[in-house]
C-alpha cells in the first residue's frame, strides 16, 4: 500500500528544562542539569498537556483552523488514568463513603479527551497508558492513523504530573536515586522522576502543503516490540529494544549508518542503562553519538517519549545535540558513550527511543529534508 | 479484516462455548451485587508458572487471550514477532491500583509494596500476555471509556493493513471491585432485580455492573476467517449507517448514562437485540456484543434478547432460532449522543 509522507509541523514541550522549546534549547545549550533530584511543576497532567499542545499548534499554526480538519488526538500518560485519588480512598476506607468529586474530575480527564474536547479537535481520540513508553507509542499510534487515512493531521506525545502514587511506587521498587542522575554513568544510583509534556503536531504531507505549511522534519519511522520476559525488568540481551530498533530503520527505509545521534531512554537505572547500551551498540556501533535528556528533565514517565522526540526534532533543526548531563564515568558492561558536551551532529535522520514497565519498547525515526 | 478466533472470560464462565451456551440459554440472575467473574474461571495450571504473581485483572486478560489464539488453531509459535496485542480498559487494574494505596495508607510512603505498584499500571495485563504467548510484536494498551473497544479495533485494523502484524490480539478487560461498586452505586441507577434492560432507552436506565475481558484474533487471511469480516468501525461517521443491517446489536447497558439515542437505531425496522443482560454493565461491553455478533453469524442463529422488556414495541429478537444472516451493527452511545459502530459481515 502507498504510505502518505507525515511531516511535523508543530513541536512543544514543557518539562524542568524549560516552559517551552525555546526555554529548552537555551537549557541544553548551557548543558544545565537540574538543581535537585525530583523535578516538578506541581501542575496536574492536563494542565501540562495543554501547555504542549498550545505551543505545538502555534508552531503548526493550526489553532484557527483546527475544526476544518480531521484532527486526531492521541497522547500517552500513565498517571491521570489511573483513579488513585488517595484522600477519596481514605474516607472510602475509614467510612464506607466517600464524595465523587474525584470521581467526576477522574471521568472528565481522559488525557486525550480532555485535549480533544479544549482544542475542539473531531477526529480519532485515544489515550496510549503502556507506561514509560506511551508518548512515543501514541506517536506510533498516531502515525498508523495517518498512514491509514483515519485523520489528516494527528496532536501526538505524552504528559505526565508528578504526584505521590508515582513517587512512592518507583521509591518502593528502589530505583530512585537521592541524587542527580548519571545516565549510562558507571557509578549511577538510579532516576530521578520528573513530569512535563512533549507533543508533536504531525501531518499528511498532502494536508500541510494545502495549509501552506512547509516543513523540514517528517516522521520516517515507528517500531515497536514486547520483551515478553519480566513485569520491570528489560530483556538482558537487550533484543526486544533492538527488534523495534529494526523496524524503525526498516519503516524509514534507511539503514543504521545512516542516523546520525540517539536520543537515548537513558534513565540511568542499572538495568535500563545496561540493556539499551548493548541493544544501540548492536544496531549502530560502538560509535554512535548517543545521549540521554534525563539530566536535564528527570524521568517523566509518560511525557518523555513526547519530549524526547521534540528534543530529536529540535535537535535535527539546530545541528547539535546536548551534552549527556550527569555522565562522567565509562561503564565496562555499556559498550556506548554518551556525548560529554554539545555536540555539532551532521546527517539526516536520528532516533529517539523508549522502554518501559511490561517490557515495551519503542523506537520513532524522524527525518530531516528540503522541501520539494 | 477477519475473526479468527474468540475468548472470554465473564460471569457465565470462561470459553466462546461457554459464552454461546449462556446467549442459547438466555438470562440468569447474578449471584451476587453484580455479573462478576467466579475466582475457577481465571484457575489454569497451565499457566500457572508464568501469572502465579498476575491480579485478577491481568488473569482475565491473559486466559481471554490464550483461549483467543486456541480457539483459532492458528499456530503461532513460529510467528512471535508478527502478531501484535492491544488492550482496552476503561478503569485499568484499579482493584490492584487500591491496594497499592491500602499499603500507603497503613505502612507510609517508604513501604508500599513494589510488586503490587508494578502490576497497577494498566499495561501490567498486555505484559503477562506477552509473556504467556511469548509475543514479541508491538503491545499497546489504550483506554478511552466507552469507546476503549473500538478505539482498539480501529488501531488492530492500521496494524493490519499497514502490514504491521500478520495477526492482531484485541480485546478489551474490565474489573468491577468493591470501591467500583461503590461508585456505581453512587453514579448509576442500579436495577435492584439484577436486569439490565437494554431496550427502555431511558434518560436515566438501570445498571447491574460486571466485568470480564473478551479477546479476538485478527487477520486479513481469508482462509483464517472462523466467524466473521469486521468490515468498519466507526466513531460518529454517519454514512456506515446506509447498508442495510440484518440485526443490529445495541449494547445499552446503563453504564454511560442517558440511553435515549439508542431509540433512533432501533426504531429503524432491523431486528434488534442487546445481550448486556448475560455479561453486565461495563464500559467495554461493547467487545462482548461484538462476540454475539460473530457467533450468530458463524452458527447462522439469532438469539433471543435475554431481557426483553420492550416498553416501545420495537421489533427486537424474541426467540432463538436458525437464521439467515450475513450483516450485523452493534452500536454504542457514550450518553453524549456520540455514537460508535462495529460492522459486522459474514
Amino acid at each position: 500500500m502507498k504510505k502518505p509522507n507525515v511531516v511535523i509541523t508543530g513541536m512543544g514541550a514543557i518539562s524542568a528544562a524549560g516552559a517551552n522549546l525555546t526555554e529548552t534549547l537555551d537549557t541544553f545549550q548551557r548543558g544545565q542539569a537540574n538543581k535537585k533530584p525530583v523535578f516538578e511543576h506541581r501542575m496536574s497532567t492536563l494542565i501540562l498537556a495543554l501547555c504542549a499542545v498550545d505551543e505545538a499548534l502555534d508552531d503548526a499554526e493550526l489553532k484557527k483552523d483546527i475544526e476544518d480538519f480531521r484532527v486526531g488526538v492521541c497522547l500517552g500518560t500513565t498517571v491521570a488514568s489511573q483513579l488513585n485519588d488517595v484522600d477519596f480512598y481514605r474516607s472510602y476506607r475509614s467510612t464506607g463513603k466517600a464524595s465523587m468529586d474525584s470521581v467526576d474530575r477522574f471521568l472528565k480527564g481522559n488525557l486525550a479527551q480532555a485535549v480533544a474536547n479544549t482544542i475542539k479537535a473531531k477526529g480519532p481520540c485515544v489515550t496510549v497508558v503502556n507506561a514509560c513508553s506511551s508518548g512515543a507509542d501514541a506517536i506510533g499510534v498516531a502515525l498508523s492513523w495517518l498512514m491509514n487515512g483515519e485523520c489528516d493531521i494527528a496532536i501526538a506525545g505524552g504528559a505526565d504530573e508528578l504526584n505521590r502514587i508515582p513517587i512512592c511506587g518507583f521509591g518502593a521498587l528502589g530505583i530512585v536515586s537521592e541524587s542527580l542522575c548519571a545516565p549510562f554513568d558507571r557509578d549511577r544510583k538510579g532516576l530521578n522522576l520528573g513530569e512535563g509534556a512533549g507533543i508533536l503536531v504531525l501531518e499528511k504531507e498532502t494536508c500541510a502543503r494545502k495549509r501552506g505549511r512547509k516543513s523540514v522534519l517528517y516522521l520516517a519511522g515507528y517500531g515497536a516490540s514486547a520483551d515478553a520476559y519480566h513485569l520491570t525488568a528489560p530483556r538482558p540481551d537487550g533484543t526486544g529494544l533492538e527488534a523495534a530498533l529494526n523496524r524503525a530503520l526498516a519503516e524509514a527505509h534507511i539503514m543504521a549508518q545512516d542516523i546520525c545521534f540517539v536520543n537515548a531512554h537513558g534513565t540511568a537505572t542499572r538495568d535500563n542503562d545496561k540493556v539499551e547500551g548493548i541493544a544501540l551498540e548492536r544496531v549502530f556501533g560502538k560509535d554512535i553519538k548517543v545521549l540521554s535528556t534525563k539530566g536535564f528533565t528527570g524521568h517523566t514517565l509518560a511525557g518523555a517519549g513526547g519530549l524526547e522526540a521534540v528534543f530529536t526534532g529540535a535537535a535535527l533543526l539546530e545541528g547539535w545535540i546536548p551534552a549527556s548531563v550527569g555522565f562522567e564515568h565509562q561503564d565496562e558492561e555499556i559498550p556506548i558513550t554518551p556525548v560529554t558536551e554539545k555536540t555539532h551532529i551532521q546527517g539526516s535522520f536520528a532516533v529517539s527511543t523508549s522502554l518501559a514497565f511490561g517490557g515495551n519498547n519503542a523506537a520513532i525515526v524522524i527525518g530531516k529534508k528540503r522541501w520539494n | 479484516m477477519n475473526v479468527a478466533g474468540i475468548g472470554v472470560v465473564f460471569s457465565g464462565g470462561r470459553g466462546i462455548s461457554s459464552y454461546d451456551d449462556a446467549l442459547k440459554h438466555g438470562w440468569t440472575k447474578p449471584e451476587d451485587s453484580g455479573y462478576h467473574v467466579k475466582k475457577e474461571s481465571i484457575i489454569d495450571k497451565r499457566f500457572l508458572d508464568k501469572i502465579r504473581r498476575a491480579d485478577r485483572f491481568s488473569k482475565m486478560a491473559v486466559l481471554a487471550s490464550a483461549d483467543a489464539v486456541a480457539d483459532s488453531a492458528i499456530n503461532l509459535n513460529k510467528k512471535k514477532s508478527s502478531l501484535g496485542i492491544i488492550v482496552s480498559t476503561a478503569f485499568g487494574p484499579h482493584v490492584t491500583t487500591f491496594r497499592f494505596l491500602d499499603d500507603i495508607l497503613e505502612y507510609g510512603d517508604r513501604n508500599a509494596s513494589p510488586t503490587t505498584f508494578s502490576h497497577s499500571v494498566h499495561n501490567a495485563a498486555a505484559s503477562y500476555i506477552s509473556s504467556v504467548l511469548e509475543s514479541r510484536g508491538p503491545t499497546i494498551t489504550l483506554t478511552q471509556f466507552a469507546f476503549s473497544f473500538h478505539q482498539a479495533l480501529i488501531l488492530a485494523r492500521a496494524w493490519l493493513y499497514e502490514e504491521r502484524c500478520e495477526y492482531v490480539l484485541v480485546g478489551s478487560v474490565d474489573e468491577c471491585g468493591t470501591v467500583m461498586e461503590y461508585i456505581c452505586s453512587q453514579k448509576l441507577r442500579i436495577a435492584e432485580d439484577g436486569r439490565i434492560k437494554p431496550f427502555n432507552f431511558l434518560e436515566t436506565p438501570v445498571a447491574v455492573p460486571g466485568d470480564g475481558s473478551v479477546f479476538f484474533l485478527m487477520t486479513r487471511e481469508k482462509s483464517h476467517k472462523k466467524y466473521c469480516e469486521i468490515t468498519a468501525v466507526s466513531l460518529n461517521d454517519k454514512s456506515v449507517e446506509k447498508n442495510k443491517q440484518d440485526m443490529c446489536i445495541l449494547d445499552a447497558d446503563g453504564m454511560t448514562g442517558d440511553e435515549r439515542e439508542y431509540q433512533k437505531a432501533a426504531e429503524s425496522g432491523v431486528c434488534i437485540s442487546g445481550y448486556s443482560p448475560i455479561f453486565g454493565s461495563m464500559m467495554t461491553g461493547s467487545g462482548f456484543g461484538c462476540a454475539a455478533g460473530a457467533l450468530m453469524l458463524k452458527n447462522q442463529m439469532r438469539y433471543a434478547c435475554p431481557v426483553q422488556d420492550n416498553p416501545h414495541n420495537i421489533n427486537i429478537c424474541a426467540k432463538t432460532e436458525p437464521a439467515q444472516i450475513q450483516r450485523i451493527s452493534c452500536i454504542r452511545y457514550n450518553g453524549r449522543e456520540e455514537k460508535a459502530v462495529i460492522k459486522l459481515k459474514n
